[in-house]
Formats: structure tokens, C-alpha cells, sequence
């Protein structure tokens, strides 16, 4: 039992520290949210990316970085309503 | 394991480094400069920057020279410079992926930046929640700030100890769950304890929320940390909600500077925010004009502080989206003495200037303005006027009075108009690559070395660029000599103590003659000189003080100070085939193979040495060093003969013509020069000879001081006419100047200081020099050469750059190009997002154009010409009109080479965007030339959703006419999907749509559809092609090869990848492998399985390729990864050519921020062996400056395969001795042999 018991706090100082680390209800909203923020984070990180971005969209890189900074909030749209 | 690469490898090479700028900052990192004289820190792409800016006497001349350029090895996401209180200079820091931070100092001594520390705070790499996207320095250098895009943030906190070191603190943490951070900044807190700002914005109620109530109701913080430097933690002090759609913050000084707090920048409006004071808000002034649209909402994108310290005074510049610049002032209030109290009472905006787009403005405290461009050149800007006087332009002043600072409340908008540079002047343009859309190496001119196209840019600043390797000319004079042809010319001065010279000799041995030219004010034939005019002359020299001595074929010649002439006759029977000399010493070579050596003693007059040695062959060059500084003579001569040898001989008097040591020559050297150079790496000036032979090589070997042995030699290959070469000065160094089919300059490169061999391209027309040499006037400083049938003199402005370009300019963002099969013609499509179409501007301003059409009619020329020519300037200079959802497009024909120009140009209408080109034969026509663009009509990139008009795609077809130099509209297709690949396929068009691979033939009102097939997954980007083989490069999925059955007219997808690449480019290395480049910055060579390609080509559909079930959901064989290499430029174009004349072919790539490199490959093993050796030790001697392991960067999505990174390996050429020993011991060679080899390994073929 002791055992079980430090392995969830484990996992629970992991998901902590790690965001998007997964549990076993995580949901597919989450597991999609998770996914999509890491994206935009990694766009607006490599800057050639934001670069080539903003030259197809015809815009400052400053306001391709705000989009994709203000598509981080929900990115996948709201989360689905949960039927108990 | 044994280090054994089983299959082909590359040798990856930076040619030109990106120019695009990441992050810069001012600072002052150079020791001993004033305080003025601030430094640009700047990051473009992996390597830092140290820029200073130089200005001439009289700031007539000014431009910003690089003191040094480091490689990073890292993706370099933020700089910033600050002064720890005691410190002589500002430390930098470097944001990376490392999950470091790292610290540098400039140092002075090494001329390279050094590490004082790295600090671990994170993983390494571009993660969500790794500090690193922002970094932020309290303005008092005590502590500095990384934030992550999410939760974290980190605080170091740095001083200095008693003994002058600098201590960092362990790293603060301050994060907060489910928080994604907008922006960072520091506030100016005087000496209280240092405060960081930050836009957050919290996720948690929104992504709990199922009805998406709370989304709406999602607030911005801006929210205030503390670093309590006395309990040495971090917490969060203070937040209040802020408007929305803010996106950049910065601090407003504080202290006995301002009223500290923060200007929080969002759409269309700027705030003044802080705990202590009321808030202000003041609107963006928007554009006026019938082409704006007056709704339309800027945000902020750069700013820049002044701010000074004595008198406590303060501005801001602001630049928003369409670079317009304002100046933001903040005034205080005054309480009831009348005196300024710290509560800001309104905020004044004034339009000050348009400068091109900036990543980051800097105001130079030497009064300049510094635009790190995003897009184009980076520019220098002086300062003539701070617009301080509020009389001048008051239509351009802006006040916060009556405005709300509550986000919710209304406001009326301003507007400005927009004008040309009034303030500013530009003093200094900085050569930049970037973006770079397309290159093409093609050799248009039949130069010997092909020339680099390119399209570069963005908006109406777009460029067609044609790219050579070699050093800019600046052409003073060039005037005809008539037709005798000139062969070699003299500049002397008429005592050794002249600043500048007096005559000119200019000699053609067809005629038989000399003339004499005098520079004075001007250079005029001299009539009334000493000299020989009726001979052709072998050398001229002055000698001793004033002693000037023309060596001909029967004799020497010699005008002494007093105007007596001595005459030494050649003895009977021989004539002197070669002669060089310097201020003492004066070597002659006989037809007799003997050679005849004189002094000049004090009096001037030269004394023959009796012996006369024989040579082994007839003498063809020689060469007597230049006196060195201080001293009477010169060591050594060297003299070539038609044996293919070279022999070193002591000319010191006391053994004279002693031999000393023999080198063989693979050909008859034609010229010989003994140039006393500085040596990089000492530092001290040694001997070099460098040797033309008739084979068009060019050598360059060391001469041993003490034995006058050669060693160190270096070969290159300079064109097909045997090299002559010439000493001359040039930036106050001591160079050669080698012609051959064109003319070489070999110097020491001011940043690498490495001896570098570039040509120079000489302005307009003939690129062959005959011969030349310095020249200096009263006037002018610079090179006379003889360039044909013209005396030509001319500068070369600075050596520091590698590449000349010549610019056509273009008027959107270009996005694909096509040459003419033959004529030098080439075609660029262009398209812009967000801006007005010619047609609907024309529509929006009616009355304009119909006045311009009345005063044309009434001929009223001179007014005319003024106004007409004035607009189009000042739309360059602001740039394009911008509206939502519109497409701005048109094709134009290139003639790089003649007119220099664009030869016509078809705009396109209904909100369509040209997107590739293809030049096509279609064999229905009988092989007629047409061009096929391909188009796509209501793109809307970037946005999701279904709102108005699908995409679309056309393909319109244009004849040709006028040698390609016109374009005549054919017809329009068309089709479903926006067109983003077309090639001509066997006389007929192959077009990608979507997912479908069509062949298509022209018809009279449209195309007609020949085949179909669907072989990749989502769109089709490339197309290649060989025979019945097509690449299909997908936009997400690689590469697909595709083989047409042209009987059956079926084409059938036989290989594709295991990996998902974002395809760029592709090109076919041969009939099996594929290069290509990734949207993430990988460049990467696949091949097909030998199975699979025998399969392929099998006669007939019967075969075993049709019926192959497919694997896995794709094609029935996967490629094979040949190498993989991460470059972090986004390759836009993969080519296999050969870049220099004589050279191998490479892969040279060029990337969207102006990179461009090369893939070489190896051609021997031993060679892989060695490089893989080095650079593996390179990785540990000399670990990447901001922390990043080498070898995870190169592997940064795909484990580096088959690529052996030049760059880290060139890094051994700027180790100190002692390391270079090291790791010369570690992979059993000598030093000289490393470098040589990693020289080699470039020049062999590249430049």
C-alpha cells in the first residue's frame, strides 16, 4: 500500500512540474490542449519559423507571436461537457 | 565501434550567415570607449554580434563594422547588455535553447566573447515551459529575469565581490500554474528593490468552462514581481487587469529619472500603468489617406528608450505595425510650488518618422537610430532633429488629454499623415539577406564563376538580386588609352619620402614603348620627363631617396635626384626578360638565364655585383621583397624559371645570390611577388611569396626567415590565363592583387584573420585586368589598372564582406521564379497578403490619376515630372496600403543582366495571389516557350474557420515575346485548389493540386487535362522530375516519387517516407536521391531502395509496381535516409551545382533568413575519418559559447546523420596554440596540416 501511495505522489509532483504529464482519466480535450500549446510555444521559440509565418500571412512577426500566444489560452476550443 | 560511414558523406559549409536579426541591444562591452560611443549586441541567427558604429572625420562617412561574430552553436532567442554597479563594462546575456543562461564579456585581447558563467536552469531545447522566450535586465544591473511562453520564470541575482569577480545567484523561481506569459520587462525602481513586469494571462477558469462563458470573460494581468534582494526570494506584489489585446510592455525610468512604472502597449491604444500612479491611456494615431482604411487598428511592435541621466529627461520611440515612429513623452504634474512631482499627468505621442519594420530599435547615444529590420536591410539613421519643438508639424502632436484610461470606455481615433524621412537621414545601410524567398545558381553573363539569383524581401522593398562572390569596386576614373594595348603600368612617387605619387609609367611591349603620365591635380601625359618612352618596360622603381630607375630590355636606366642619367647597358647578346626591385635592391634576369644584381648605395647610384649566376632555365619571374621598415635590404628574392622551379636566393650583401633552397611548380611561373604580410596568429610580419603560374594557379608559400625554406603552401585555381601578380595596399594592409581571367584580391580578412583569396567585381563591363597597382593623390586614394583599352582607377570600400550584389526591385513579396530556356530573362511572381490591389487603389483614388491624365494632356512636362516622381518614392518609403483579406499580386520579367530592370509587368486582379511559375516548351506547339503561373485566389493563411469565399486556384498561361523580355496573356484555368507546384513535364504542364498530380496540354481557350493520379496525402508543394520519375514534395508529409506510365497514362506513387517533413525544397541529386529542406530547419538527402526503382521502370502497367499493396496507409516502399542535418535556417532552396570555377559539384542551399551554405561531398574516406576525428574533438575543446551541446543541435528533430559540420570544424583555424596542439596531438596530424585541410576543404570548392 506504501508503495502505491508514493507512487501517486510521484506521479503527482511529476505533473506538477511538467505540464502535460498524463494521468489515467486524462481526456482527449486535455491531451489535444496539451499538444496544440506546446506547438504554438515551439512557433513563437524558433524564430525563422515565426519568420517564415508572418511572410505567408503578410504581417509583423510581433503579431503572429501575439496570435499564437493568444491561441494558447484555448486552443482547441472549449472543453466538451462532462455527462456524470 | 569502428567509425566507418558506409555511405556517401557531406561536409556542411556556411557560405554567407543568416542576416536576419533575433534580438540586439546597445551596450558599452568594449573597454576604454567614452561612454557615447555605445556598441550594438546583436543575435542573427546562431551567431552573436559585436557592432560598432565608425564614423569618419567630419561624420561624412559612417557604417557599422563588426568587431567580432561568434557561432553560438544554439537557437539565440534574446540579448540584453547590463552594468553591474563598480564593473568597467556591460556584461551580455544570452538567452538560448541551452535551458542555460549564459553571461559574456567582450574580451579585448582575444577579440572574441568570453564566458564568465552558465547557469543550469531547465532542459535544453524550445519547451513550453523552459525559461528562455523572454529575458528581462533591471536597468541598475542587479538581477536579470528568463520567463518561459507558460508558468515559469526564473531570477538571478548578480554582484561583485571584493575582488572584482561576478557572482550569480542560484536561480529564484516565481511560477504560477496554468499562466501563459504575454511579456516581460523590468521596471526602473531606482535603487528600491528591482521590480519585473509581466503580461500574464490565466487559463484555468476558460479551459474548465464548457460553455465558453469564461473565455469571454478572460482577463490580462499585468502583474509586478519583486525581487527582495534582502531576503533574497521573489514574489508576486502587485496585479491589475489591463486591456486585453495588450502585447508589449516596457519600463519608463524611475528613481531620480521619472515615475517609474510601465507603458503597456495594445491594438490601437497605449496605457501608462503602475501601482503608485493613475493610469493614462492615448490612442494610435492611424494613417490618413483614400488607400486606408480608417478602422483599421496598429499595435506596437518595437520601441526604444532615451533617456538622460543628467538631465533627468526621457522619451520613448514607438513603431507600430506599418513602421511608422512616434515619439512618447510622459509629462508630470506639478504641485502647488510649481515644482514636477512623480505622478505623470499626460502622455504626448508625435509622429516622428516611418522606418522600415524593426525586431529592435536602437537609439545610438552618438545620435543615431539603429533598425534591426525584420525584413531587408537593417539601417543606420542620424538624428538631425529630437522634433523637441512642438511649433514644427503641430498637426502631428497627440495628447492623452480627455482620453479614458478605462479599456472598456470609447475614444475617438486620430490620424497623421504619413510623409518621407524629415528628422532622420539614413547614413548607413547594412547589407542583409533576408528573407530569402528563392536562389538559383545559374551563370547568365558566361562568367567563369556562376552567379547567385535570388528574390529577397517583403512588401514593395522586395529585391531581384544577383549575388557574386567577390569584393565591391567603386569607380573613380576610367579613361581610354587609345589602341595600343598597355600591358603593365608603374605609379612611382619622385622621392621616397612622398605621401603621393608623381608619375605614372604605362608600357606595351606589342608596341615597343612607354608612356609617362604625371599626377597632379590631374593625370596628364608629362612631356618633359627623363624616362624612355621609346621602349617597352620591364620594371620601374624608385630607389634610394630620390634615385627613379626604368629597367628595359637593353638596360637599366636611372635618373638621379640631380637630373643626371646613368645607362646601364644589358652586356652584348642578351636582353633583360624579368627584373623587380625595391628601395636598395635591384635583381635583373637575362635572356641568358644569368642573373645580374645590384645595390644602391647612399648616392644613389647602383652598384653591379660582379658575379652573374646562371639558372637552370631561361628566368620567366623574380621577385625582391620590399625593403623592410628600418632596415637597408631585403633577405630574400625569389626567382622562377621555364623549368617549372623556384629557387629562393640570399640578396643580403655579405652573401649575395647564395642559393637557398629549390621548389618545383607543377607550370612555368608567369609572376612572382614576395610580400612581407602580418601573420594572424603571432601577430608578427613574415615573408610570403605568392607565385602566378600560366595555368591560371595561383600559390602562396611561407618563406622561412632563417633557412629560406618555403613551406605552408596553399594552391587555388584562379581562371583560365596565367596570373600576374601585383602588391598593393588596400585598408592599410599589405595585399596581392592576382589577375587572371579576372582579378583576385588576396588579404587578411579583418574578423576571421584568416589570408582570404576573393575577386573583385569590377563595376560595368570588362572584368579582366591587365595589370595593377596602387595609386595616391591629393585626392584620391586607391588602384590604377589597366582594364583593356582604359586607365582605370578605382576603390574598394571595405573588405569585410564576401559578396557584391546588384539589385532590381521588385513590388510585392516575391514568391517564385523561372528562367528564360535562353535568354537571360527571368520571371518573378510576386504576391502580398493584406494589401490593396493596383486595380482597387486606382479605383479609391480617381481623382488623382485623372488629374495626372489632365496635366499630361495639357503638357505641362516640368510640374509634372516632380509630382509623379515624388509619390511613387514616398509609397516605397511608407510602404504598401494595407487591408485585411486582400491579395496584392503581379508577374514581372527580370532582365538582370542589360537593362538592369524589370521589362514588364502584369498585375493581377480579383483577389489573386501568383504562387509559382514554371517556364514551359509545349510540344503541341511545337515546342513554343510559354510561361504557366500558378495562382490562388482568396487565400486566407494563417486563419481558420469558413468564413467568406473558398480558396481557389488558377493557372493563367502568357506567350512569350520580344527574346521572353514580354509576356502576352493566353488564357486562364481554373481549379479547385490553390496551385502551389508546376513544372514542365515532357512538353506538357505537371500542376499540383491539392493532393492531385495533373499533366495538363494547352489549348486554345484552357488547358486540357491529359492524366491524373492522387499520390500524396495533403498538397503538393514541389515537383521534380527525370525522365518518368516525379518528386512530389508533400507540405507535411516528404517527399513521394511518382512513376508516369506514359502508354497506359497512369502515374503511380511507388516510395514515400517514414518521417513527417514539412517540405520547402527538393531536388533531385540523380535518378534515385532526393535533397530537400523542412519547414523546421532540417536539410536532409533520401534515396530509393534499389528494389523499388528497378520495379519502377519495368516496361508496361503489368508490372509488379502496380499491383504492390500498399504499406502502412502509403506507398508500397519507404526511402532510405541517407543524411540528415539540422541548419535552423529554413532551407528555401537545394540545388546541385558548382560554385566555382573548376569546382566540384555541391548542394548549396540557401535559407528564408539569408544563409547560404553548402552540403560538399567527401571524396575520400580518410578525409570522412579525419573530419569526423576533429570534429568530435572540436565539440570538446571548444563546447558551443551559450551552452548547447553540438552534437543534440545538429540532431535537433533527427539524430544528425552522414554530415560532418564545417563551421565547428573552421573554429579550429581561431584556437589559441595551445589547443590547437591538443587536438592536433588527439588526431595524430600536425597543426599546419589541420588548418590546411580545413582551408582546403572551402576553397576547393567554394568560396
Amino acid at each position: 500500500m506504501a508503495d502505491k501511495l508514493r507512487t501517486q505522489q510521484q506521479l503527482e509532483s511529476l505533473q506538477n512540474k511538467y505540464i502535460g504529464t498524463g494521468h489515467a482519466d486524462t481526456t482527449k480535450h486535455e491531451w489535444t490542449s496539451n499538444i496544440a500549446r506546446d506547438s504554438y510555444a515551439s512557433y513563437q521559440g524558433h524564430p525563422p519559423l515565426l519568420h517564415y509565418m508572418s511572410i505567408g500571412m503578410g504581417v509583423p512577426t510581433e503579431r503572429v507571436r501575439m496570435m499564437c500566444m493568444e491561441k494558447m489560452v484555448l486552443p482547441v476550443g472549449p472543453a466538451p461537457v462532462v455527462e456524470d | 565501434m569502428a567509425n566507418i560511414q558506409q555511405t556517401q558523406a557531406f561536409y556542411s559549409l556556411t557560405l554567407e550567415s543568416s542576416s536576419a536579426p533575433t534580438a540586439a541591444v546597445t551596450c558599452n562591452a568594449i573597454p576604454g570607449l567614452k561612454n557615447q560611443d555605445q556598441q550594438i549586441f546583436e543575435a542573427r541567427g546562431q551567431r552573436l554580434y559585436l557592432h560598432r558604429i565608425i564614423e569618419s572625420e567630419g561624420r561624412t562617412e559612417v557604417k557599422v563594422s563588426t568587431v567580432v561574430e561568434q557561432d553560438a552553436f544554439g537557437i539565440i532567442r534574446g540579448v540584453t547588455a547590463f552594468r553591474i554597479p563598480g564593473t568597467p563594462t556591460d556584461q551580455l546575456i544570452v538567452s538560448s535553447d541551452s535551458g542555460r543562461l549564459t553571461m559574456l564579456n567582450y574580451d579585448h585581447a582575444k577579440n572574441s566573447f568570453k564566458r564568465v558563467h552558465l547557469e543550469t536552469f531547465g532542459k535544453s531545447g524550445v519547451r513550453r515551459t523552459v525559461p528562455g522566450q523572454y529575458l528581462a535586465s533591471d536597468p541598475r544591473g542587479r538581477c536579470c529575469m528568463l520567463a518561459s511562453a507558460e508558468k515559469n520564470k526564473v531570477v538571478y541575482i548578480v554582484n561583485r565581490n571584493s575582488e572584482g569577480a561576478i557572482m550569480i545567484s542560484s536561480p529564484h523561481e516565481a511560477n504560477q500554474w496554468a499562466s501563459l506569459c504575454f511579456a516581460v520587462c523590468a521596471l526602473d525602481t531606482g535603487w528600491e528593490h528591482p521590480i519585473f513586469a509581466a503580461l500574464e494571462v490565466n487559463y484555468t477558469d476558460s479551459e474548465g468552462d464548457p460553455s465558453g462563458d469564461m473565455y469571454e470573460q478572460r482577463e490580462k494581468l499585468l502583474v509586478y514581481y519583486t525581487v527582495d534582494l534582502g531576503l533574497n526570494h521573489v514574489v508576486r506584489s502587485w496585479s491589475d487587469s489591463v486591456d486585453y489585446t495588450a502585447n508589449m510592455i516596457f519600463g519608463v525610468p524611475g528613481g531620480q529619472d521619472g515615475p517609474s512604472g510601465v507603458i503597456v502597449c495594445c491594438e490601437d491604444r497605449i496605457y501608462y500603468r503602475h501601482d503608485k500612479s493613475n493610469p493614462l491611456c492615448i490612442p494610435i494615431p492611424r494613417r490618413r489617406g483614400p488607400t486606408e482604411d480608417p478602422n483599421r487598428k496598429r499595435c506596437i511592435i518595437s520601441h526604444c528608450l532615451h533617456l538622460s541621466k543628467a538631465r533627468h529627461e526621457f522619451f520613448f520611440l514607438v513603431q507600430t505595425e506599418d513602421g511608422d515612429v512616434f515619439k512618447l513623452n510622459l509629462e508630470m504634474g506639478e504641485d502647488a510650488q510649481g515644482r514636477k512631482t512623480a505622478q505623470p499627468e499626460r502622455m504626448t505621442l508625435k509622429y516622428y518618422e516611418t522606418f522600415p519594420i524593426a525586431k529592435q530599435m536602437l537609439l545610438i547615444r552618438k545620435g543615431y537610430i539603429y533598425i534591426a529590420a525584420e525584413n531587408g536591410n537593417s539601417k543606420l539613421y542620424h538624428v538631425n532633429d529630437l522634433a523637441e519643438d512642438p511649433e514644427v508639424e503641430p498637426e502631428n502632436n497627440f495628447s492623452s488629454d480627455d482620453v479614458s484610461a478605462d479599456p472598456a470606455a470609447d475614444y475617438t481615433p486620430t490620424y497623421f499623415q504619413p510623409r518621407g524621412l524629415t528628422f532622420t537621414s539614413l547614413a548607413h545601410d547594412v547589407a542583409s539577406q533576408h528573407p530569402l524567398m528563392r536562389t538559383k545558381v545559374d551563370n547568365l553573363t558566361g562568367e567563369d564563376a556562376p552567379q547567385i539569383y535570388a528574390i529577397q524581401g517583403t512588401g514593395n522593398r522586395s529585391v531581384f538580386k544577383t549575388i557574386r562572390h567577390g569584393l565591391e569596386t567603386q569607380e573613380i576614373v576610367s579613361s581610354p588609352l587609345g589602341n595600343v594595348p598597355f600591358d603593365n603600368l608603374w605609379s612611382l612617387r619622385h622621392r621616397s619620402s612622398d605621401e603621393f605619387h608623381s608619375y605614372l609609367l604605362l608600357s606595351s611591349s606589342y608596341g615597343d614603348k612607354t608612356i609617362v603620365l604625371s599626377i597632379g591635380d590631374e593625370v596628364e601625359t608629362a612631356e618633359d620627363t627623363t624616362f624612355l618612352t621609346n621602349r617597352a618596360t620591364v620594371t620601374a622603381q624608385q630607389m634610394g631617396d630620390a634615385t627613379l630607375v626604368q629597367v628595359h630590355a637593353r638596360g637599366v636606366h636611372s635618373i638621379l635626384e640631380s637630373g643626371a642619367i646613368n645607362e646601364w647597358p644589358a652586356p652584348a647578346h642578351r636582353t633583360i626578360v624579368a627584373a623587380s626591385a625595391n628601395s636598395r635592391q635591384l635583381l635583373l634576369g637575362l635572356s641568358s638565364s644569368e642573373l645580374a644584381f645590384f645595390f644602391m648605395g647612399d648616392d644613389g647610384v647602383l652598384n653591379q655585383l660582379e658575379e652573374m649566376p646562371e639558372m637552370s632555365g631561361k628566368v620567366t619571374a623574380l621577385s625582391v621583397g620590399a625593403t623592410p621598415r628600418g632596415q637597408q635590404q631585403a633577405k630574400f628574392a625569389v626567382v622562377g624559371c621555364d623549368d617549372c622551379t623556384i629557387r629562393v636566393l640570399s640578396i643580403e650583401l655579405d652573401s649575395p645570390l647564395e642559393p637557398k633552397s629549390v621548389q618545383a611548380l607543377s607550370a612555368i611561373p608567369t609572376s612572382i611577388e614576395v610580400v612581407s604580410q602580418v601573420d594572424p596568429a603571432s601577430g608578427t610580419a613574415v615573408s610570403y611569396v605568392h607565385i602566378g603560374l600560366q595555368s591560371g594557379l595561383y600559390l602562396r608559400a611561407l618563406i622561412d626567415e632563417v633557412t629560406g625554406e618555403l613551406g605552408e603552401v596553399r594552391t587555388k585555381f584562379l581562371g583560365a590565363r596565367a596570373t600576374r601578380l601585383f602588391p598593393v595596399d588596400v585598408a592599410e594592409q599589405e595585399a596581392v592583387l592576382a589577375c587572371s581571367s579576372r582579378p583576385w584580391l588576396g588579404y587578411n580578412h579583418p574578423q576571421s584573420g584568416l589570408h582570404t583569396l576573393t575577386p573583385l567585381v569590377i563595376a560595368g563591363g570588362q572584368q579582366e585586368l591587365e595589370a595593377a597597382r596602387p595609386f595616391a593623390s591629393e585626392h584620391l586614394k586607391g588602384l590604377c589598372a589597366i582594364q583593356g583599352q582604359n586607365l582605370l582607377i578605382f576603390g574598394i570600400p571595405s573588405i569585410e564582406g564576401r559578396l557584391s550584389r546588384e539589385e532590381v526591385g521588385l513590388r510585392y513579396t516575391p514568391r517564385g521564379m523561372a528562367r528564360h530556356p535562353w535568354a537571360p530573362v527571368w520571371y518573378v511572381v510576386q504576391s502580398e497578403g493584406n494589401a490593396l490591389s493596383q486595380a482597387t487603389k486606382q479605383g479609391l483614388l480617381p481623382s488623382s490619376s485623372t488629374t495626372a491624365a489632365a496635366a499630361a494632356a495639357d503638357g505641362d512636362g516640368t510640374a509634372m515630372d516632380e509630382d509623379s516622381a515624388d509619390p511613387e518614392e514616398l509609397e516605397k518609403h511608407l510602404g504598401l496600403s494595407r487591408a485585411p483579406g486582400h491579395w496584392a499580386s503581379c508577374i514581372q520579367a527580370i532582365d538582370p543582366i542589360d537593362r538592369k530592370a524589370a521589362t514588364s509587368t502584369v498585375e493581377l486582379e480579383d483577389n489573386e495571389a501568383a504562387l509559382c511559375v514554371a517556364v514551359v516548351a509545349f510540344e503541341s506547339r511545337n515546342w513554343e516557350v510559354y510561361l504557366a503561373v500558378g495562382t490562388g485566389q482568396h487565400l486566407r493563411p494563417g486563419v481558420v474557420g469558413t468564413t467568406g469565399a473558398e480558396p481557389k486556384g488558377f493557372v493563367h498561361i502568357y506567350k512569350l515575346v520580344e527574346e521572353g523580355r514580354g509576356m502576352e496573356f493566353v488564357h486562364k484555368t481554373p481549379f479547385d485548389a490553390p496551385i502551389y507546384a508546376i513544372m514542365p513535364f515532357h512538353g506538357r504542364l505537371a500542376v499540383g493540386v491539392g493532393n492531385e498530380l495533373f499533366v495538363y496540354d494547352l489549348g486554345i481557350k484552357a488547358l486540357l487535362r491529359k492524366s491524373r493520379g492522387t499520390v500524396v496525402p495533403n498538397m503538393i508543394t514541389s515537383l521534380e522530375s527525370q525522365g518518368n520519375r516525379i518528386i512530389c514534395g508533400d507540405v507535411s508529409e516528404s517527399v513521394t516519387y511518382v512513376v508516369y506510365k506514359p502508354k497506359h497514362n497512369r502515374m503511380i506513387g511507388f516510395v514515400d517516407d517514414t518521417i513527417q517533413r514539412w517540405t520547402t525544397a527538393t531536388t533531385m541529386v540523380d535518378y534515385e536521391t532526393v535533397a530537400g529542406g523542412d519547414k523546421f530547419g532540417n536539410l536532409w538527402v533520401v534515396r530509393c531502395p534499389e528494389q523499388a526503382s528497378k520495379e519502377s521502370d519495368e516496361e508496361g502497367i503489368g508490372g509488379y509496381i502496380v499491383n504492390e499493396r500498399s504499406y502502412l496507409n502509403g506507398a508500397p516502399y519507404r526511402l532510405e535516409l541517407r543524411s540528415h542535418f539540422f541548419t535552423q535556417d529554413i532551407p528555401m532552396s537545394v540545388q546541385r551545382t558548382a560554385l566555382v570555377a573548376g569546382g566540384q559539384e555541391v548542394l548549396f542551399w540557401a535559407g528564408l533568413q539569408g544563409t547560404l551554405g553548402m552540403l560538399a561531398p567527401f571524396v575520400s574516406r580518410e578525409d570522412v575519418e579525419f573530419f569526423g576525428q576533429l570534429e568530435s574533438q572540436m565539440r570538446a575543446e571548444d563546447a558551443p559559447l551559450a551552452g548547447r551541446d553540438h552534437l543534440m543541435y545538429r540532431g535537433y528533430y533527427v539524430p544528425v546523420k552522414g554530415v560532418i559540420d564545417g563551421d565547428l570544424c573552421e573554429r579550429f583555424l581561431r584556437l589559441g596554440v595551445d589547443q590547437k596542439r591538443k587536438i592536433a596531438a588527439e588526431v595524430e596530424r600536425e597543426v599546419r596540416e589541420i588548418e590546411r585541410k580545413v582551408q582546403e576543404m572551402r576553397t576547393r570548392v567554394a568560396f
